[in-house]
């Protein structure tokens, strides 16, 4: 039977990975799985074995051992069929310097074995698709670098994968095309393909991402639903900056579980449930303080990620 | 893994069409340069000096220089596009457009052997064709020509993917050219024959394998040879075979390729 089509199968499988360079272990038995149709953050400090990790599965790197099955091809094993299924959008720009842009696109598609009049045809639809058809004809060093991402997720693109991984595809490009990169992620998703994404943005993660992966010195440090590791630290802070340095806070705010340094002019309130901010703001101004700004958030992923990487 | 694999036809002919698109851009770096150094070689040492010198076994020494001088080329042109192909690959990684597809190490390593061979095709008519219209030389044997140009251009296609994936900087690469393939070729027979050597370097000689490729593409030429033909035609396919077989084993285990 063709594990393709056996929708039972995950789109990826990573069992006990280990990749070691001499004595420093770069990943440290590293298992995860990836669903069919999921968005996949893979998010860890610099360093932390991410992208040794998505080398081995696209098979830029060789496993030290453990396996890995991309819908359910092992990528070592029947590894023609596993890349055919993978379309990698690396952090690194690694574009043909000798072919123009367009070529870029039709030439990894002959690469994948795929050619005609139907790539060519695809390779004009991605650089439409992606703003990049005035530049056709160019090579790749006369892009700016948010079309060089353009162009480095096209080529992910060309030869229809059904995994997409994309290492820090936003990185260094401005918030306009940041966010058109995000609709677009979200319409392949949608569409069907699976995606996995690393990014050092972690709004980026929290917005995109239905599950994800914590790696930090080579381990899985978290693995759950988006939802669920953001309930890991399911709290408020309310932030009042004041007018004038605080010098000891009243026992009436010390109540209220105020956090402040002597000096300073910022005053925390953590777990203020939203119907007693009223409240704590009066009994400030009660107290004689007077308010400059007032800020409210909830806990974020860079929250829980940060307080998974420092333990 | 099945290395041995042809299974990706159309990968297999991507590759070559890329490494020749790159032979054309480089077109003023590696096809002009041998084809005009021969026409100078060919006017000072063949039909200047040459002029002074008496025929070699019966053929015009200008006549005489024209197949060492395309093997000359041949090797150098052969081992410069893989070795700078892998190189450059691996030094901007777009060699990684290649190792994240479907593509066999003995596809790779086939992709860039042709490419070698069909670069050496091109640049040894072209310096024939300056042969013919200078000295009025043409291969006598054809079917020893052709392939001559393509054991050589697959034995240096395939040292040129070795030292491309052994190479730290561009250095490196020269470094071949320049203390290995440059002196053995011009002591390997391109601008006189063995029996003119002293009797100690005409032994040292027996040990240049380039001696082997010039003596057996000139049989080619002139019908004459220093030693035997089976003996040159053998030794030179067992180093092809050998660099091939190298180059197939280190892509085969990615070395410096997949890290």
């Amino acid at each position: 039977m063709n594990a393709s089509h056996n929708a039972a199968l995950p789109a990826l499988r990573v069992d006990r990975l280990y990749k070691r360079y001499g004595e420093f272990t770069a990943v440290d038995g590293i298992s995860l799985e990836v669903a069919r149709g999921d968005f996949f953050g893979f998010l860890g400090p610099n360093g932390a074995g991410k992208t040794t990790t998505i080398n081995a599965i696209v098979g830029l790197a060789t496993l030290t051992s453990g396996t890995i099955e991309i819908f359910g091809y092992d990528n070592v094993r029947d590894w023609r069929d596993a890349r055919r299924r993978v379309g990698l959008a690396p952090q690194e720009y690694n574009f043909d310097r000798y072919l123009s842009i367009r070529d870029v696109l039709i030439y990894q598609a002959g690469y994948f074995g795929l050619r005609g009049p139907a790539v060519r045809a695809r390779a004009d639809g991605l650089l439409e698709r992606f703003g990049l058809t005035s530049k056709a004809k160019d090579t790749f060093m006369r892009l700016s670098g948010g079309m060089k991402r353009r162009l480095s997720l096209a080529r992910a693109m060309i030869h229809e994968p059904e995994l997409l991984i994309l290492d820090e595809p936003t990185a260094g490009v401005d918030v306009e095309l940041r966010i058109e990169l995000w609709e677009l992620l979200r319409e392949l998703n949608a569409a069907g393909t699976t995606i996995i994404l690393t990014t050092h943005y972690l709004e980026e993660a929290e917005s995109l991402c239905r599950n994800i992966a914590i790696v930090e010195g080579g381990r899985i440090a978290a693995m759950e639903s988006t939802a669920n590791l953001l309930a890991r630290r399911d709290s408020t802070t309310l932030t009042v900056t004041v007018e004038k340095p605080i010098g000891v806070a009243p026992p009436a705010l010390l109540a209220l579980g105020v956090g402040y340094e002597r000096g300073g002019r910022s005053m925390h309130f953590e777990n203020v449930a939203p119907s007693h901010i009223a409240r704590t703001l009066s009994e400030l101004e009660a107290q004689g303080y007077v308010i400059a700004n007032v800020d409210f958030r909830h806990s974020s992923l860079q929250d829980v990620f940060l307080d998974l990487v420092r333990h | 893994m099945d290395v041995w694999g042809f299974r990706n036809p159309v990968g297999l002919a991507t590759l070559i069409k890329r490494e020749l698109v790159r032979t054309y851009k480089v077109i003023n770096q590696v096809v002009w340069p041998p084809v005009i150094t021969t026409v100078l070689y060919v006017l000072v040492f063949g039909l200047g000096l040459g002029s002074r010198v008496a025929n070699i076994g019966g053929v015009p020494y200008a006549a005489y220089l024209i197949p060492g001088l395309i093997m000359l080329q041949v090797i150098d042109q052969t081992y410069g596009e893989s070795s700078s192909s892998v190189f450059q690959g691996r030094f901007m990684s777009s060699i990684q457009e290649l190792l994240v597809a479907p593509l066999s190490a003995a596809e790779l390593v086939t992709g860039f052997i042709v490419s070698s061979i069909l670069r050496a095709l091109a640049i040894a008519l072209l310096i024939l064709a300056v042969g013919f219209l200078m000295v009025h030389t043409l291969p006598e044997n054809w079917a020893l020509y052709f392939l001559m140009i393509l054991l050589v251009a697959a034995l240096f296609g395939g040292i040129g993917i070795i030292f491309g994936l052994l190479a730290e900087k561009f250095d490196h690469i020269a470094v071949f050219t320049t203390f290995v393939i440059t002196p053995l070729v011009f002591v390997g027979g391109v601008f006189t024959s063995m029996q003119f050597l002293p009797p100690l370097v005409r032994r040292l000689s027996l040990f240049n394998p380039m001696f082997y490729m010039i003596d057996a593409f000139r049989y080619a030429f002139t019908g004459r040879s220093d030693v035997p033909l089976w003996v040159s035609v053998g030794i030179v396919s067992v180093l092809a075979l050998l660099a091939v077989g190298t180059a197939l084993r280190m892509t085969a285990l990615g070395y410096k390729l997949r890290v």
